[in-house]
């Protein structure tokens, strides 16, 4: 499912917006709202809405530069797409000393090590909490059910983003425990995994080993209706990861033919295997089962496929699978070579093929 | 590995079993027999495959005595050379018996391949030996590690284990040791080194506390910096910077060896022998412990801010003259 900034920038004006019509006049509530999508897109100010809703609009320009253009920005403007980032979320802050994504994106890049953040995540954690109950709780008696139910979900949302860094930022200190139980509080609170913190839990299992956790975490989540089905690039990759620890070669490369026969151009993702920094809004917002999922899948399975001692220093699951894809799919193989060729030649960052900056 | 009191074992066993029963007396005398002169006791061709193992693991120790005055280039070529001469004694000892687990053990090893191919080998040498010979037995003394002609098969488990930690397969190398300590609990080859660092890198708490206490809570440097990294990794800080202090004081250069790792050459076929809290011990538990350490990327940088710990480091450096090299520039 996944956050996107913009839907949810919309999401909120709109039930500002709705909440300030006047409920008695439903014909005109209809055509005010036919006005609100070209007002919200050509004339933002002229809606109603609080330092936070401002505050919030600057969060999404922001990870907007910062998550989805910089990875792809060619070298000599990466520098100003950072600067300018992390402007507007002073800006931001400055409107309203609450917005935890803000304060959340401008630590990510402020602490020097991700053990640092981690840290700053934790000790920050029960406040942004409280707010965000508070925030949910504290909703007029007066709106509708339906729209309360929105606006507390809307609330809470800052908190899920939190829970969900500090999920993937603990795996990738290799504190594989907690990420497990954070996955667990967050799924707590929102079975329907906006934040999808059960792929990180995913591959949290596969870094302990504990495939009978892994099968367990699936079972019970399965069937539920609240998520996609795991026939996702994450646990097909968790899985891959256990039957190849357990030297169930067989197996493992079973899993890469499920990923290949699930996700578009699957073969050269995993003779790429490209590492992107991680989006400090949200893991980015991409198509269910697209080329990008699979790309973002194996950029976050690094510290699975990067482990152990390996000639070329790449990790030993990550050569193996390198090694298994371009055998069984040489095509693959030699669009990647092409492609990397192309791209020396022309000395120009592409995208999917030169990772991004950290 | 000291092949040649295994060796001479082996063959007073032997003789002994032709002999009929004989006093511990006796038998003390026949051994001396035998350390004189072991080819006047060999009378098959598994103890000349045996000798032939002996002799080149003597051969490549004593080349190893130079390495420290070789420059980088000298040393490949020597390392070369002398993994080529292992290599084909194991041929020649497997050509005379071709059962010779040792020679086989050794062949793998010499080989000096990737590790996920070597640990593939040994997988498959190890799955060969099980189904051949059934199950590691035990001895009527309650350890496999007694009857020397078992030996062979706990060195191969020991590698097989060691060789799962570099190819990031932790609960195989936990199982492994962990069989290994039920069928040889005195555990002559450190299985339990091995566990330790398996149990800290699946945050396995229980499995840890219980290894610590069949250990005696003694401890050595795989137990405090398993401890370490254990309790980094639980998030438990202050318990973690109790363990690293217990580390950093009771490890000769166990600081310094965190920051600035060195390079330990494949063993073959066992652990070196070590002596308790040498630099020797550090240096093969932080050679051990690399895999798990590049896991937790922060853990060098976090050890280096705790109080102590780099003033410990650096002036261990001083005092044995050894090189401190950038952060950066590692980087």
């Amino acid at each position: 499912m996944a956050f996107d900034p913009q839907r949810e920038d919309y999401q909120r004006l709109a039930l500002r917006f709705v909440y300030s019509l006047d409920d008695t006049d439903t014909a005109h509530e209809a055509s005010a709202f036919m006005a609100f999508g070209r007002r919200f897109a050509q004339d933002r100010d002229s809606l109603p809405q609080s330092d936070s809703d401002r505050a919030f609009h600057l969060v999404t320009l922001a990870s907007k530069a910062i998550d989805y253009e910089l990875p792809f920005a060619p070298e000599d403007q990466a520098e100003k797409i950072i600067k300018d980032g992390h402007r507007i979320l002073d800006e931001a802050l400055a409107l309203d000393s609450h917005c935890y994504d803000a304060l959340r994106m401008q630590a990510a890049a402020a602490n020097p090590s991700f053990d640092s953040f981690l840290t700053f995540l934790n000790e920050s954690a029960s406040e942004v909490r409280a707010y965000c109950t508070e925030q949910a709780n504290n909703i007029s008696p007066d709106v509708s059910n339906e729209r309360r139910r929105l606006l507390s979900d809307l609330a809470m949302r800052p908190y899920l983003r939190w829970v969900a860094n500090q999920a993937e930022e603990a795996l990738i200190c290799g504190r594989n425990r907690e990420t497990l139980r954070l996955a667990e509080h967050a799924l707590e609170l929102d079975p329907s995994d906006m934040a999808d913190v059960r792929f990180t839990a995913a591959l949290a299992y596969a870094k302990l080993e504990d495939e009978a956790g892994l099968d367990r975490f699936v079972k019970s989540r399965h069937g539920s209706g609240q998520t996609r089905p795991f026939d996702d690039a994450w646990t097909y990759i968790a899985y891959l990861a256990l039957a190849f620890k357990q030297h169930d070669m067989q197996r493992a490369f079973g899993h890469i033919k499920d990923l290949v026969a699930r996700y578009p151009h699957a073969a050269e993702a995993l003779i790429r295997q490209n590492e992107f920094p991680d989006g400090v809004f949200a893991r980015l917002a991409v198509m269910p089962y697209s080329e990008d999922e699979i790309i973002l899948a194996l950029s976050e399975s690094t510290v699975l496929l990067q482990e152990g001692v390996d000639l070329e220093g790449r990790g030993v699951l990550s050569s193996w699978i390198i090694q298994e894809t371009a055998r069984a799919w040489p095509q693959a193989m030699l669009a990647v070579i092409a492609q990397q060729t192309a791209v020396d030649q022309a000395d120009q960052p592409g995208p999917h093929i030169q990772g991004g900056h950290q | 590995m000291n092949a040649r009191k295994e060796l001479i074992q082996r063959l007073a066993i032997k003789r002994r079993r032709k002999l009929g029963e004989l006093s511990d007396e006796a038998f003390g005398e026949l051994e001396i027999a035998v350390r004189e002169d072991p080819l006047k006791f060999i009378d098959d061709n598994e103890e000349d495959a045996f000798l032939l193992v002996t002799k080149a693991l003597e051969r490549h120790d004593e080349s190893r005595q130079n390495d420290d005055f070789l420059d980088d280039d000298q040393y490949a070529q020597a390392r070369t050379q002398r993994l080529k001469a292992l290599l084909t004694a194991s041929k020649q000892a497997l050509s005379i018996d071709e059962s010779c687990l040792d020679a086989r053990l050794l062949g793998i090893l010499a080989s000096d391949r990737s590790q996920e191919e070597t640990f593939g080998e040994l997988l498959a040498l190890h799955e060969e030996t099980t189904r051949d010979l059934g199950e590691i037995p035990l001895s009527a003394a309650g350890d496999a590690w007694a009857d020397v002609f078992v030996r062979p098969r706990l060195r191969l488990q020991a590698a097989l284990a060691r060789t799962a930690i570099n190819t990031a397969r932790f609960r195989k190398a936990q199982d492994l040791c962990l069989d290994l300590l039920a069928r040889a609990p005195l555990d002559v080859l450190g299985a339990r080194f091995t566990c330790a660092l398996a149990m800290a890198r699946l945050e396995d708490e229980d499995g840890f506390d219980w290894l610590d206490a069949r250990e005696g809570r003694h401890g050595n440097a795989w137990f405090h910096l398993g401890r370490a990294i254990l309790m980094y990794k639980l998030g438990r800080i202050p318990a973690a910077r109790r363990a690293l202090r217990g580390y950093d004081r009771l490890c000769t250069g166990g600081a310094y060896l965190i920051l600035q790792p060195m390079y330990v050459d494949a063993y073959l076929p066992d652990r070196p022998a070590f002596e308790s809290g040498s630099f020797e011990e550090s240096l093969l538990c932080t050679h051990e412990a690399d895999p798990i350490i590049s896991d937790i990327p922060d853990f060098p940088a976090w050890a280096s801010a705790q109080t102590g710990f780099l003033a410990s480091a650096q002036s261990f450096c001083k005092r044995n003259g050894f090189e401190w090299r950038d952060w950066n520039e590692q980087l």
